[in-house]
């Protein structure tokens, strides 16, 4: 069911407020203000159609990549940016830096390891089942992340157990520099779930009502206890692979994409039909760059943690 | 006192947390149907499907999915079966169990509430994947409790306190199993408190699981040659009841620690360091570790005898701080 102008109105707000903070957090990285990393998601913020459909008590694993994951689900983007910063405020109290939880919006977590967080989804999925409740899991990776064991295995587990697990692969094509060819025997994704006996299915990533209709079904059949599926969103990733890596890829394929812009795609067809002004364009964008500037402030202004912090938060 | 094996010790335990507790469950390889004396049988038929949960051939899922039900609020026992086939999940256990909580700042008052079960041990003529007792790389890595309980009782009453911790433990038991004293009424033993199976005056002898049982054997040989020993088992390696082995060595002036796991970096060395810190001037003989000499476990009989501790191997370390 295509979403109605009010919902479809949030989605492009998030698409836009995801965005300015992802470049917020670039820019950090780039003035050395960031000590760690920030591995940008730009250009695949049509993945939000999907997020944007979880219910607030679901649950989200995500990828090392991209800020739509916790701007779709409500967190707060003082407390991201605080812990990107490494202080105190953030929400690993700067013990995580890109390894985020926010518990109380069901993102139970980051793992450092590429796909590591798929067996940690067939669990959450596995504590859903027990309880007996209709929540689901969505799990986000990439095409690379789908050549681990990890992956496999937790694919193969959650259709034996019929979890409620929504697999969301963001096939960016790309592993750093390397293209996806040279490590992935299928360039379809989505051909891997015959294997697990579950639905599996293409869709333009950068399109973000057609990411929305396919996870609208996907998620309905897991809250119907029908099991899981495989979603593969075709996309790229607009920024290297990390902002300060060297981009060797082709510069006309990344031109091409950039005219496939999700968010920029979604403006338009949001303006052709009316739900969507110039004027509230502009109201937008400005608010997002107020919020992340006032984000970023209180990042600045948080105090890092004391050395006797370290000592803390090993064992419950 | 009625005699339990070591994983009837063990059924008791998890059956009486699965009653008390409906977020407590079971996940591993081939939980049913049962085949007799293991620590999941007949769990099926009172429990149902759900809460012992089948897995398929795959540590990381069994490992990684406790994880993840933990982090939604569920008290998971993943059975490994064997210390060698859990190295499969050690992302699992000591990245995600073990580092989650302190990684994430411990948001949202994260807790991992799980117990890792793993078979440990040799003398069984199964080669060097099936004989391993890796305890000093759990014990190595941050963020774990580790439990390793010698007799039937201590399996029971450590067991319950693992499953209602907040955190993750490593629960090894020895593949060789034990039989002994357990009580029918409920009781619980603490982590961090050692348990003295021997005293002793002459020598203080550190070991856990099989490693007990062959100490008190070169014990009782050493006894008729008038030499007294005392035998410590921490029970928990983490937490690590470091007092009750401090003041034995104190009393004794000796120290012998004696460990299925290879020597290097191992929990003899972590044990030696951590009393020379805090008594080396009580001691009046360089620390002896009984360990496997850095080798793979080879598979016949007199190769593997000559790999891993024996009782003459403990009592050559414990007359070699007396001479």
């Amino acid at each position: 069911m295509k979403p109605t102008p009010a919902e479809q109105l949030e989605l492009y707000t998030l698409m836009v407020r995801s965005r300015v903070f992802e470049e917020t957090a670039g820019a950090l990285v780039v003035s050395g203000e960031i000590p760690g990393s920030w591995l940008s998601g730009i250009g695949q913020e049509g993945t939000l159609g999907a997020i944007h459909q979880l219910r607030p008590d679901d649950y989200l694993t995500y990828t090392h990549r991209g800020a739509y994951g916790f701007i779709g689900r409500g967190s707060d983007p003082k407390l991201l940016l605080a812990e990107l910063l490494g202080k105190r405020t953030g929400y690993s109290r700067g013990k995580g830096g890109r390894h985020i939880a926010d518990l109380e919006h069901g993102i139970l977590g980051k793992s450092g390891t590429i796909g590591g967080h798929a067996p940690l989804a067939v669990g959450v999925a596995t504590a859903i089942q027990i309880r007996g409740g209709d929540q689901v899991v969505m799990s986000i990776f990439g095409e690379g992340t789908s050549n681990r064991g990890t992956t496999h295995s937790s694919m193969n587990a959650a259709a034996v157990w019929g979890l409620p697990v929504v697999w969301v692969c963001e096939n960016n094509g790309y592993m750093g520099n390397v293209p996806a060819p040279m490590y992935t025997a299928v360039m379809d994704i989505a051909d891997m779930a015959v294997g697990y006996d579950m639905p599996g299915e293409v869709v333009d990533g950068n399109d973000v009502l057609a990411v929305h209709e396919a996870a609208e079904e996907a998620i309905a059949r897991a809250r119907a206890g029908q099991g899981p599926s495989l979603l593969e969103l075709k996309t790229y990733r607009m920024r290297p692979f990390g902002e300060t890596s060297t981009d060797l890829r082709d510069p006309a394929e990344a031109t091409a994409w950039r005219a496939k812009d999700p968010i920029r795609r979604f403006r338009s067809a949001l303006i052709e039909s009316g739900v969507l002004t110039d004027g509230a364009t502009v109201a937008i964008s400005e608010a997002a760059t107020a919020e992340m500037e006032t984000a970023r402030s209180y990042a600045r202004d948080s105090s890092f943690p004391a050395p006797s912090d370290a000592f803390e938060d090993l064992y419950a | 006192m009625r005699t339990l094996t070591t994983s009837q010790a063990m059924n008791e335990a998890l059956r009486e947390e699965m009653r008390r507790d409906p977020s407590v469950y079971v996940v591993g390889l081939g939980l049913y149907p049962s085949t007799g004396d293991s620590a999941t049988n007949g769990l099926v038929e009172e429990f149902g499907e759900s809460r012992i949960r089948s897995a398929p051939m795959s540590e990381t899922v069994i490992a990684g999915s406790a994880v993840g039900a933990a982090l939604a609020g569920l008290r998971p026992v993943a059975e490994l079966h064997l210390a060698d086939f859990a190295f499969n999940a050690l992302d699992e256990i000591l990245s995600k169990a073990g580092k989650w909580r302190y990684m994430h700042g411990a948001n949202g008052a994260m807790k991992l509430p799980i117990v890792f079960l793993q078979g440990i041990g040799g003398y069984v003529a199964a080669g060097a994947e099936h004989s391993q007792s890796p305890l000093a790389l759990y014990w190595h890595s941050p963020g774990l409790k580790i439990a390793v309980p010698t007799t039937p009782y201590d399996a029971k009453g450590l067991l319950k306190t693992a499953v209602r911790d907040d955190n993750p433990v490593v629960f090894f038991t020895h593949k060789l199993g034990d039989s002994g004293p357990v009580p029918e009424d409920e009781y619980l033993i603490p982590f961090g408190v050692a348990e003295i199976r021997r005293a002793g005056a002459d020598a203080t002898v550190v070991a856990t699981s099989y490693m007990v049982t062959l100490t008190l054997q070169a014990a009782q040989n050493l006894e008729g040659q008038g030499v007294d020993v005392e035998v410590i088992d921490p029970r928990t390696l983490e937490p690590l009841d470091i007092e009750t082995i401090v003041d034995s060595v104190h009393k004794t002036g000796r120290l012998v620690v004696v460990d299925e796991d290879t020597e290097r970096c191992g929990v003899a060395a972590e044990i030696g360091a951590q009393v020379m810190e805090r008594a080396f001037p009580a001691l009046r003989a360089p620390v002896g570790r009984v360990a496997n000499p850095n080798l793979p476990i080879p598979y016949s009989p007199p190769l593997e005898e000559a790999v891993l501790p024996s009782v003459a191997k403990i009592e050559a370390a414990i007359r070699a701080t007396l001479t």
